[in-house]
Formats: structure tokens, sequence, C-alpha cells
């Protein structure tokens, strides 16, 4: 962790990203809590994108919704930072547990008070070929179909198949165990196979090569 | 621990039969992979906004900085009132201190069999069991 501040101060931001990501993000943390910069620079370019995916991918892509999702679980993570206990929780799992609760909180909230904006905005487009329209059409086709699962059931299935966790690691966020796991992922794939399946022809299937 | 990775293997090979392997590699995981590849990004700002938090919050700014957040200061009265187990504790021994005056500057008849002999015959002092003084200790 020491050398870490050392080699941050002496060569500054634009240190090789190798350097940097051979770090864990618990000494990372470990280095922003004693007040290295580097490390707050480091953290919030490799943590950020990942809490702001999953919190979009939750939130069926409501992009200003995710932001705030994004910021508060990251906030919170700071704010843990000079407590943080080596060892026993890692970062990532911590993050993704916070970021998905209050997620959570938010749908549940979103359902039960008045609909402001009942639609979000679909995810900023740039198509540049077909093969990248029929990506898009299918990423899209599963977000929806994910939008449509009960929470936890959408929350197990992303964490296993997008972001790719294990299933212990996904018990640990969610806190249950590795059957319930395995079960709601289960239910969730019955679920999406069922709702994309019909929608084969139009995601392009037919007209792979 | 011990994980039954056989059956979730066994259970993916199943989902993966809606949509046959066969027709151009489907199944659910050609879309867990389109999303794979399709992440939504943060946009610049909103790092960059991330990033200004994460320094704002930091316990030891830059230069060196007091931190932004301490512990409470603990005074002396703090620590000595926590231990002897807050103010319920700080009550019975106010209790304790005063009945042994009053005992002290006033004792019952019966203490004085127990003490025995004349020249502790604490009858003897004299001093009124409602002075002022001990009013005022009492009350105070």
């Amino acid at each position: 962790m020491r050398d870490l501040a050392g080699i941050a101060r002496s060569d500054g931001w634009d240190m090789p990203f190798e350097a940097m990501s051979a770090v864990a993000d618990e000494d990372l943390l470990a280095a922003y809590a004693a007040g290295d910069a580097t490390a707050a620079r480091t953290l919030t370019q490799r943590l950020t994108p990942r809490v702001f995916g999953h919190a979009m991918r939750m939130l069926g892509g409501d992009r200003a919704e995710a932001e705030d999702v994004a910021q508060e679980a990251l906030l919170r993570l700071w704010r843990a930072a000079p407590g943080w206990r080596m060892g026993e929780a890692k970062v990532t799992t911590w993050l993704y547990r916070v970021t998905a609760n209050l997620c959570i909180d938010r749908i549940r909230r979103r359902r039960s008070g008045p609909d402001l904006d009942s639609v979000p905005e679909p995810a900023d487009e740039t198509p540049s070929a077909a093969m990248g329209m029929q990506q898009q059409a299918r990423a899209e086709a599963l977000q929806e179909a994910l939008d449509q699962l009960p929470d936890r059931q959408r929350q197990a299935v992303i964490l296993r198949h997008i972001e790719g966790l294990a299933n212990p690691e996904i018990a640990e966020i969610m806190d249950i165990g590795p059957r319930a796991v395995e079960s709601l992922v289960a239910r969730g794939k019955k679920a999406l196979e069922t709702a994309l399946i019909g929608r084969r022809d139009e995601l392009g299937y037919e007209d792979d090569d | 621990m011990n994980w039954d990775t056989k059956t979730m293997t066994e259970r993916k090979d199943k989902s993966d039969e809606l949509f046959p392997a066969g027709a151009e590699g489907a199944g659910l995981d050609s879309f867990f992979a389109a999303a794979r590849a399709e992440a939504p990004q943060p946009d610049g700002g909103f790092l960059a906004r991330i990033e200004a938090q994460a320094l704002a919050e930091q316990p030891v700014a830059r230069g060196g900085a007091p931190a932004v957040a301490r512990p409470r200061p603990t005074g002396v009265l703090r620590q000595l009132r926590e231990a002897l187990g807050g103010w319920a504790g700080m009550a019975g021994l106010a209790t304790a201190c005063a009945a042994g005056i009053w005992i002290g500057v006033s004792p019952p008849d019966g203490l004085t069999v127990l003490w025995g002999g004349d020249a502790a015959a604490l009858g003897t002092i004299g001093v009124d069991p409602l002075s002022s003084f001990d009013l005022a200790l009492m009350e105070g």
C-alpha cells in the first residue's frame, strides 16, 4: 500500500494502467482512507462503470436514476473506507449489494408512488453496422425481458450471467444461500426464454450467417 | 463449501434447448453476450462528479489538512461516567456517598451498640442531624 502511494505520487495520474490494475480494490481503499488522491481517482475509474452498469440494468435503463444510485452507493463506500475491515468482504461484493438494495428501494417507491415518468428513456443509440444493431437489439430485448422479472430474480440473473459472478459471491451479495441463488437464476432464465422465444425472427436469428 | 456446479451446468444446457445451439449458436447466452458487449457506460461528466465527491469525502486532504471526519472527543468526565456504568451508576454512587456522610455525621443509635465503648459513643458528638449544612449537602 505504501509502495502504491509512492509510485502514485512520483508518476502522477498517468502511471501505467498495469501498475494500478495489479493493486486490489481493498488495498486501494486503504490507500484512499490514508489520503491518497491517486487511489481516489483509480477507485472512481474502476468502480463507477460497474456500479453504474449494474444500476442501469436493475432500473431498466433509466440513466438519471442509475447515476443517482451509483453516486449514493459510492458515497457510502467513501464514508465506509476509514472503518473498512480488511479481508472481510470484497469491495465489489459490498458495492453490488448496496447498489442493488438502493435500486430495489427505488423500484418499490416507483411502484407505490405516482408514476411521474413512466417510461424511461432508452439508452443512447449509436449503431454503426448491421452486426452492431443486431447485438444492440438483442441487448435491448434482454433488458426489456429482465425488466419484467421480479426484482430478486432480475438481480440474480444479472449478477450471474451479465456481471459473470460465481454463485457463492452472489449468495453473499443477496444474503441468501447458494441453493436459493440457483433457484432464482433458473426461474429467471426460464421466464426470459419464454419472453424472448417469440422474438427470435425480429432479433435476426434468421439472418445470421 | 460444496457448490453443486454440475446441476448448474445441466440446467444451463437445458436452457439452450429452447434456442438450439445449432441455430446460430443461440440460446440465452447470445443475449447475455450482447448485453455484456453493450454495457452501459457512465459519461465523462458523471465520472468527474464521482471523482470530485471521492476527493471531497477523503478523510485526509492532499495537502495533509486535518481529516474531515474525526471521532467525537471523549472528555475525562465522559470516560468516568461510562466506566461507572452511565448515569445509573453515577446515581448509585452519589446515593452511597450521601448515606456514608449521613451515617458518619449522625449515626443511628443501633450502630453505637455495635461499635461499643464510650470513646466511640457517637451520640455524644452533639451534631444536629438536620443542620443546614446537612440539608445543603443532601440536596446539592
